[in-house]
């Protein structure tokens, strides 16, 4: 083989965002690098596809959510191509009377609701005021990398006693809570507290009045502090990572697709590295996975060199993943009713009320769809004219609350979910039926699929824990690490697993 | 209704055995067997019954002071006629006695090998096909949850046999390798043939030949043309075997057993002469004279192999067993305790309180008896180990009718088992007393 008997200092398995990120970070620590995919093409959710000719979109994720500045900088990503078409998108929840709702970010937006709602934008000051004090509060919890909870538990008292003394008893008082609840309690208009349901549960096959959904919502509002906001990236979601994968190669990186690993090596106790499903032997005396933690273990790393109560101690396999794509090639801008055409490029949500969205979660639960199903809609060819001939656009439909195994089955139900998406989205924009040129459903699995991430990787469908340590990203194999999906809060698209892992590493080469 | 008095589903059922669904020797998913937490059949919900064993009738009958105990749940007898009758029959001639209250699993599938391999502390690797070898298994801090007796019983069938149930630590053990664990305590009856004359016995009975079965081996043979597999293992600390059958043709071999050797000293025996026989051997038991890693609340009670004096059956040179990290730091030092055995000199049976060294406690007894054959008191005690090689007495309690008086009695350490004839490993295996 091309790469025998050359040596690496370190194998990173995967080549979605999370491997990709640990590969370049290593390299920037000067490490001889190998990243192995076994899929044939890179980057797992965050790939760019055609509909038809011509018409590109982000296959499945659509959103660059929370891209850590500090990775982006790190990395020099802009360096290697990675350009934004959009920065900051607002949120738009669709009102089918043409009363849309921009969700606000700043004083005007509020002063703009305000207009019609007074009594909400009174709350909506209060609710934002009071969340924004959470996540400054759990932010370094959450996102803390030390083994040991009880210097960051430390830390957050201090800053809670420093700030307001009713903060903590608040914030401990919600932890446990429905992010449902608290908005029923809070708002009134259903516009709003759809939206923001929504915004806390997508991605997860949780309902709104779910307990635990307001860390949820705590665990996203601290994921969007990192990055700036919603963004769309030049070339869709792929853009990311071809740059990511520049990242890589400019650091003298190596990168294989289509070498599947089939084990680890294991020598004396610790990584000697790995083999590939041709049996190719690999040596390197360190690896990184991206993949699950179970599956890292077990299926390659094998239950045989690690004791019972550490297998006892494995999370179980992630949650099947509920969210679907359709992606639609259009010959015009939709048009939504009552919409002006600065906010059409917006990040748009259909969740006309709370119940809606706990309606969607209830049918999920039990392997059925609703008839108008929620959704979050972005049209990047208004950003990014490139993606689709002139005049034409794509259109991005991600869609939460669809069962995995659907009653009845995918392949004899998608035509028709396709359809119910169009006829909602219709309901909003009349013509928009029309504009269709073609267009296609990701189910859940299909999505698994392709991204080759069990749950498919679209937003954490995991629950957030509050304080998840260093211990996570190490094992009890020495050499062996782990940067994919449960090993850092930082879930969704941030490649922020990766790059601890690769911090931790490089922490651990320099003790020695 | 609550769950639990529900009727099983439809199609659930088994029309030819509703009690024991049939196992797939194929299948290699770890399953717990559900039988083995419903009610048989029939049965009101909540019904308090005795648990007897398969042999419960052949034991009765021959129950001829009414002393019952419990072993794992069953209702066995602590003794049959007389603990002195039976000790004399067990070294002189021979007992037959009912141990299907052991709890025994099935081990099988593609990756049985690598699982006990990573399972229990000694190489697995080299047992032969009907062989077994006395095994050990700890948890991650290296202390000890049991030990057992695994027979291998094909390519990639095993069998393990212990005192006390494991069968959610093997369960777990078994994520991540291709192999099925059972529970076959309900399927397998058990009996053991203990003493010198056991081999004369077996082969009295029909097993022509038995006496070249080589210690800690076995084979299938038939008794009364019933198929049994008989091992060459036993806690007596002599010669014996233990005959392993299905449990609706173990009264049959036992009936065939006792007839044979009824004119030659076969003597029927209850648990009582077990423990005493296995005192004599030096053999600790699990849940006696050791708590498993997690039946132990406080630490202290939990004991390392070291601790137990097994080093024999750790094998650090394997790469990786449950264990392995805590005890290759563990053999580095001596162990703070140490199983010890004792003798007590004195006529009189007396019971064991404190071990003291100068005068200071230094130890617990954990199992006591009186040997008729030595004269003695013996004991298996945890004692420290700066005390192992003081001047060592202990506490005891002497019964005279309703008094009970505290004498101080001298002990001393003994290395080797009480008991330990060279017939027990002689091949072949005497057949005359």
């Amino acid at each position: 083989m091309a790469w025998g008997g050359r040596k690496f200092d370190a194998i990173v398995i995967g080549g979605d965002h999370n491997g990709l990120a640990a590969a370049a970070c290593l390299g920037r620590a000067s490490l001889r690098v190998l990243l192995l995919e076994a899929g044939d093409r890179l980057g797992g959710a965050a790939v760019t596809a055609e509909i038809l000719p011509e018409y590109e979109a982000s296959t499945m994720a659509h959103l660059v959510e929370a891209l850590p500045r500090r990775i982006e900088r790190h990395l020099k990503l802009s360096k290697h191509g990675l350009r934004h078409a959009a920065r900051d998108l607002p949120t738009v929840a669709l009102d089918r009377d043409g009363g849309h709702l921009v969700l606000p970010r700043n004083r005007k937006d509020v002063a703009a609701l305000a207009g019609t709602r007074p009594a909400d934008a009174a709350a909506w000051r209060v609710f934002d005021a009071r969340m924004k004090a959470h996540v400054a509060l759990i932010a370094p919890l959450l996102f803390d990398d030390t083994a040991s909870i009880q210097p960051a538990l430390r830390r957050l008292v201090w800053r809670a006693e420093w700030r307001a003394a009713g903060t903590l008893a608040d914030l401990l008082h919600l932890l446990p809570q429905s992010i449902g609840d608290l908005l029923d309690a809070e708002f009134e208009y259903p516009l709003l507290k759809g939206a923001l349901a929504l915004d806390a549960v997508l991605g997860s096959v949780d309902g709104p009045y779910a307990p635990g959904t307001m860390l949820r919502y705590l665990h996203r509002l601290a994921l969007r502090g990192l990055g700036r906001g919603y963004s769309i990236p030049a070339g869709g979601l792929g853009a990311v990572t071809d740059a990511l994968a520049a990242a890589v190669a400019a650091q003298r990186g190596e990168i294989r697709t289509g070498a599947r690993v089939s084990r680890l090596l294991v020598e004396g106790g610790a990584i000697a590295g790995v083999e590939t499903a041709d049996g190719t032997a690999i040596i390197a005396p360190l690896v990184v996975s991206s993949l699950g933690r179970r599956a890292t273990m077990l299926d390659l790393l094998g239950a045989a060199h690690i004791e019972t109560a550490q297998v006892r101690r494995l999370p179980a396999t992630a949650p099947a993943g509920s969210v679907a794509k359709v992606n639609l090639a259009l010959d015009g801008l939709p048009d939504f009713r009552g919409l002006s055409s600065v906010l059409c490029g917006a990040r748009l949500l259909i969740a006309p009320s709370l119940d809606d969205v706990d309606r969607a979660a209830t049918l999920c639960a039990q392997r059925d769809i609703a008839a108008e199903p929620v959704m979050e809609i972005t049209i990047p060819s208004i950003a990014d004219p490139a993606l689709a001939p002139a005049g034409h656009h794509v259109m991005s439909v991600l869609l939460p609350f669809m069962p995995h195994d659907i009653e009845g089955g995918w392949p004899a139900r998608s035509e028709a979910v396709l359809q119910s998406v169009i006829r909602t989205i219709a309901q909003y924009a009349p013509d928009f039926a029309d504009r269709v040129i073609a267009g296609d459903l990701l189910t859940p699995p299909d999505i698994e699929a392709k991204s080759g991430i069990p749950g498919g990787g679209l937003g954490p469908a995991e629950r957030p824990c509050l304080h998840a340590g260093a211990a996570r990203q190490a094992t009890p194999v020495p050499g062996l690490w782990l940067c994919g999906p449960g090993s850092h809060p930082g879930d969704g698209a941030t490649g922020l697993a990766g790059c601890s892992a690769a911090a931790a590493i490089v922490a651990e080469r320099r003790a020695r | 209704m609550t769950p639990d008095t529900l009727p099983p589903p439809l199609g659930e059922q088994d029309a030819e055995s509703p009690l024991r669904p049939e196992i797939d020797p194929q299948d290699e998913r770890a399953a717990v067997d559900p039988s083995l937490f419903e009610p048989p059949a029939g049965a009101p919900p909540f019904e308090r019954t005795v648990l007897t064993t398969s042999l419960h009738a052949a034991v009765a009958a021959e129950s001829r002071v009414n002393r019952w105990t419990r072993w794992n749940g069953f209702t066995v007898a602590a003794w049959l006629t007389d603990l002195g009758d039976e000790y004399r029959a067990l070294r002189g001639a021979a007992t037959l006695a009912d141990i299907s209250p052991l709890i025994k699993y099935r081990i099988a599938g593609r990756d049985a090998l690598a699982f006990l391999d990573r399972l229990v502390t000694g190489e697995v690797a080299p047992l032969a096909v009907d062989r077994a070898m006395h095994v050990l298994f700890c948890e991650e801090q290296g202390l000890v949850l049991g030990d057992g007796l695994l027979f291998r019983l094909g390519d990639e069938e095993y069998r393990l046999v212990t005192e006390e149930t494991h069968l959610a630590w093997l369960m777990d053990s078994a994520i991540g390798f291709r192999v099925r664990v059972e529970d076959v305590g309900d399927t397998l009856a058990a009996m053991s043939l203990q003493g010198p004359l056991a081999a004369f016995h077996l082969s009295r009975a029909g097993l022509a030949g038995i006496e070249r079965l080589q210690p800690m081996a076995g084979c299938w043979a038939a008794l009364a043309g019933i198929p049994v597999y008989v091992s060459r293992t036993g806690m007596s600390g002599d010669l014996g075997y233990e005959i392993w059958v299905d449990p609706e043709e173990a009264l049959y071999v036992w009936r065939h057993l006792m007839q044979a050797g009824a004119g030659f000293g076969l003597y029927p025996s209850g648990v009582g002469l077990r423990e005493l026989a296995r005192l004599e051997a030096g053999l600790p038991r699990a849940g006696r004279d050791y708590l498993g890693a997690f039946a132990a609340i406080d630490p202290v009670h939990a004991r390392t192999p070291f601790e137990l004096g097994a080093e024999r059956q750790v094998a650090l040179v394997k790469p990786h067993f449950n264990g392995r990290a805590a005890l290759v730091r563990l053999a580095a030092a001596a162990p703070p305790r140490r199983l010890a055995r004792l003798v007590v000199d004195g006529l009189e049976p007396a019971r064991f309180v404190s071990v003291l060294a100068d005068g200071r406690p230094v130890g617990i007894v954990t199992t006591t008896g009186f040997s008729p054959a030595l004269g003695c008191n013996l004991a298996l005690a945890t004692l420290d180990t700066g005390a192992l090689t003081a001047r060592l007495t202990v506490d005891a309690e002497i019964r005279d009718e309703l008094a009970v008086r505290r004498v101080v009695l001298p002990a001393r350490l003994v290395d080797e088992p009480f008991w330990a004839p060279a017939r027990r490993h002689a091949v072949p295996a005497p057949l005359t007393a």
